[in-house]
């Protein structure tokens, strides 16, 4: 156990090195504060990582995060620990013991990226970044702008065999790598900890996990990814047919006592950015978009108007309730439409379903003490130093995470020159 | 299309009132729509009667046919996102609709509120009360318990005094309940037609209407057919089914009775008393009336569950049902049980219950839940008349 007791000034920990983890630990570190930024995954860029796109400008993600982790690489005064969790919070504000564990990479700084180990590699597991569309080898680049630019053993996968040991010629790679657990003194902690896909399979009359031809939205920004598992072409999980038909299904889970009882704010806007990336693909494809509401806030409304003046697009106002898996790889779509009154059975060969935000701190939230909504959102409090910024206080898009992010490093920081 | 909106805020209190207290939580997902097993593609419901409901428009519910189609599975209760549990709704319409239909006016109105029990039971226990009064048989008969003393005795070999008073009391009461029953029914099948813009030119005939709408509906019912397709409540049919078996027994034993002591009896004296153990109507009557008690009580059981569990509110309208068929099935194998075992008082007492009971049970009929079973019934008749040619051929 090792300890790194910053002076009594004390610094600011960051949870989550996502958009709005980013953020906040820039925006606090360039005005001088020395951050602590903790990720659980081996990588930054949480969500953002993961999308083809993302509004307000349709950028790819290396456009935003690759600017900002060079203002990391820059700085000094931000410490980034990937693959570490916080344990435990003890202490007040100003104040603050926080206990960390970081997992084994098993492959320390030496590695260069070479892919030497890759290919000797003979173990396989599903690639979570993709949501197991495909595979990586035991030993993997989380993705291709990861950073920081390591590679990381599964061990869940990883038989040690010691193949890829012998393979790599910057002996970067220690099979024997232990779990480290540290405690950092700090005055604040901005919680940026995100959120997770609600689970689709918990819709049972939605039929996610029974058919290939059903998916989730944050799955069809890895398929329209370049660097997604079909290199950015939109193919049917399972056999790789080219849709020529689509259904997007809003609010699956959001607004529903039964699952999320809030807006997830960002699928209508997602689901209509998505049908921009079909219609880029395939120009003749039929898509319909079947909702509730249309939440297209503000300029967003622009963006609407366009997409519904495109006839091969249907905007049908009425909720998916029942989609049936068909025996040639499609699925049955089922809705009533609540203008014209009548139930429309909608065969298409792709279904996406807009899954909203699931708070992720939910489940170690009241472990650690922290305040949370009934959804498991979190409150914060900003007197007592605990300040929530991003997806982890409410479902947000990037432009409002960013801003609370940098309103949660101002608050953090007024904790620490109290 | 353009719609004026004239809401009734008295119907909207009404079903608030009545179980439908969670109508305003409605956002028009149309999940409802989709999740019921009986909502049919052309004409899916209940989405458009919740939206119908919040604006308070009675006059297009009352004669709608998927109001009275639903069977209250429950499925739309609980797939909706908000809590608006649009089957609950649906029920208060309906139970809003059988006060509507109601003839005379004043009776549905006093069989509709809770607050009119003690009248309700009053009127069939003062007319039983009165009537053994006038019969003068106010006193303890002799020998072993036989109900066919209970209004007393005549040496008059062919009609027996206890036949003839219930006689004098339950077929008027019949008589009436089916005239109001048909009253209602009419009416209902007038406001369907209406909001449907049929016209009457092409009416099927009285033959045509039985054999092709009325006898099928019938047919489905007893087979339980849309009530199999429910998800969430389909443990209801194990209620529902033995019970309406049930009734469908005690029906026949009641016209066999009704033959043999009224008809047959005139020539065959000995055939009054009554009827043996081995004969099979009796035991028809005891497996009946076993079916009954169990199937009502598996739907209290339910319907006490689905209360608990936040799933239904309870009413009046509700429990009546449940709680009469309760009391005829309990007075009524009660006071077999009891004349078997001679307690004399006792039993003249279960069998005097067990008549206003009944009573209560078949005069109330046209405006309680009960009537859903002609409602219901016609409704089905109607939808299947909806889609004859007697209809599409006007459309076309």
């Amino acid at each position: 156990m090792t300890d790194e007791h910053t002076p009594v000034s004390g610094g600011i920990l960051v949870v989550g090195g996502g958009i709005s983890g980013l953020t906040a630990a820039l925006e606090a570190a360039e005005v001088g504060t020395d951050v602590f930024l903790v990720e659980k995954n081996p990588y930054l860029g949480g969500r953002v990582a993961q999308l083809n796109q993302y509004f307000p400008k349709l950028c790819p993600p290396s456009c935003g995060l690759e600017i900002n982790f060079k203002r990391i690489k820059n700085n000094r005064r931000i410490r980034v620990y990937t693959m570490t969790e916080v344990k435990n919070v003890s202490g007040s504000a100003g104040n603050y013991q926080v206990t960390m564990e970081t997992r084994s990479r098993y492959v320390n700084n030496n590695c260069t990226c070479c892919n030497a180990c890759v290919e000797v590699c003979p173990e396989e597991r599903d690639n979570d970044f993709n949501f197991n569309m495909d595979k990586t080898k035991a030993i993997y680049k989380p993705h291709d702008m990861s950073f920081p630019m390591k590679y990381v053993i599964d061990m869940e996968a990883c038989t040690k065999c010691g193949k890829c040991v012998e393979a790599c010629k910057y002996e970067a790679i220690d099979l024997e790598m232990e779990a480290k657990s540290f405690t950092l003194d700090v005055a604040s902690i901005i919680w940026a900890t995100g959120w997770n896909p609600y689970d689709a399979e918990k819709m049972d009359k939605l039929k996610f996990g029974q058919s290939n031809a059903i998916i989730t939205n944050m799955m069809m920004e890895r398929l329209s990814a370049p660097n997604g598992p079909t290199e950015g072409k939109i193919l049917r999980p399972g056999d790789n047919k080219e849709p020529e038909s689509f259904a997007f299904i809003q609010c699956a889970g959001s607004r529903d006592e039964n699952h999320l009882e809030y807006c997830s704010y960002i699928c209508c806007m997602a689901s209509l950015k998505q049908v921009t990336y079909i219609r880029e693909r395939y120009p003749e494809a039929k898509i319909s978009v079947y909702y509730i509401d249309l939440r297209t806030p503000g300029k967003y409304e622009k963006f609407r108007e366009k997409l519904m003046a495109d006839e091969n697009i249907s905007f049908i106002k009425g909720k998916v309730a029942d989609i049936i898996p068909e025996a040639d790889g499609g699925v049955t779509v089922i809705a009533e439409n609540a203008v014209t009154g009548e139930k429309i059975q909608e065969k298409v060969d792709l279904a996406i379903l807009a899954t909203g935000m699931a708070p992720a701190i939910q489940a170690e939230g009241s472990s650690l003490g922290l305040q949370m909504d009934d959804s498991g959102f979190l409150l914060g409090d900003a007197d007592a130093g605990m300040i929530a910024a991003g997806c982890a206080k409410k479902a947000a898009d990037v432009v409002t995470s960013n801003q609370s992010a940098t309103a949660a490093a101002l608050k953090a920081i007024q904790v620490l020159r109290r | 299309m353009t719609m004026k909106v004239d809401p009734d805020m008295s119907f909207i209190k009404y079903l608030k009132s009545a179980g439908g207290d969670t109508l305003k939580n409605c956002y028009q997902c149309a999940t409802c729509s989709v999740v019921c097993p009986l909502s049919k593609d052309g004409s899916p419901f209940p989405r458009k009667e919740m939206i119908l409901a919040q604006w308070g428009m009675k006059d297009k519910l009352i004669g709608d046919v998927n109001t009275m189609l639903c069977h209250n599975c429950g499925d739309c209760n609980t797939y909706c996102p908000r809590g608006a549990k649009p089957g609950e709704v649906l029920g208060a319409i309906r139970a809003y609709a059988y006060t509507h239909y109601g003839f005379p006016q004043g009776l549905a109105k006093l069989a509709s509120d809770g607050k009119n029990l003690p009248i309700l039971i009053g009127i069939p226990a003062a007319i039983v009360l009165v009537l053994w009064l006038i019969s003068g048989g106010m006193h303890m008969p002799e020998g072993p318990v036989d109900f066919g003393n209970f209004f007393g005795h005549w040496d008059f070999h062919w009609l027996t005094k206890t036949t003839f008073f219930i006689d004098i009391i339950f077929l008027p009461a019949a008589a009436f309940s089916l005239f109001a029953a048909y009253k209602g029914v009419s009416a209902m099948w007038n406001k369907m037609s209406e909001s449907l813009e049929i016209s009457s030119d092409f009416s099927p005939s009285a033959k045509q209407f039985t054999l092709e709408f009325l006898w099928p509906a019938i047919k489905e019912t007893v087979q339980h057919k849309r009530f199999n397709e429910c998800g969430t409540n389909v443990d209801r049919v194990k209620g529902h089914l033995p019970l309406l078996l049930a009734f469908i027994g005690l029906l026949l034993v009641t016209g066999y009775s009704f033959v043999r002591k009224d008809f047959l009896g005139l020539i065959y004296p000995n055939l009054h008393g009554p009827i043996p153990l081995y004969d099979p109507f009796k035991l028809l009557a005891n497996i009946s009336a076993v079916a009954l008690l169990v199937g009502v009580a598996i739907l209290w059981a339910n319907r006490k569950k689905m209360e608990a569990d936040g799933k239904a509110a309870p009413t009046f309208y509700d429990w009546f049902l449940i709680w009469e068929i309760a009391a005829v099935g309990i007075t009524g194998l009660g006071a077999e049980l009891l004349r078997w075992a001679d307690f004399g008082v006792l039993a003249y007492l279960a069998y005097y219950l067990h008549l206003v009971s009944i009573f209560m049970l078949f005069f109330y009929m046209p405006y309680t839940k009960f009537a859903h079973m002609v409602y219901r019934t016609f409704a089905m008749a109607f939808e299947k008349y909806r889609e004859s040619s007697f209809v599409q051929k006007e459309s076309s």
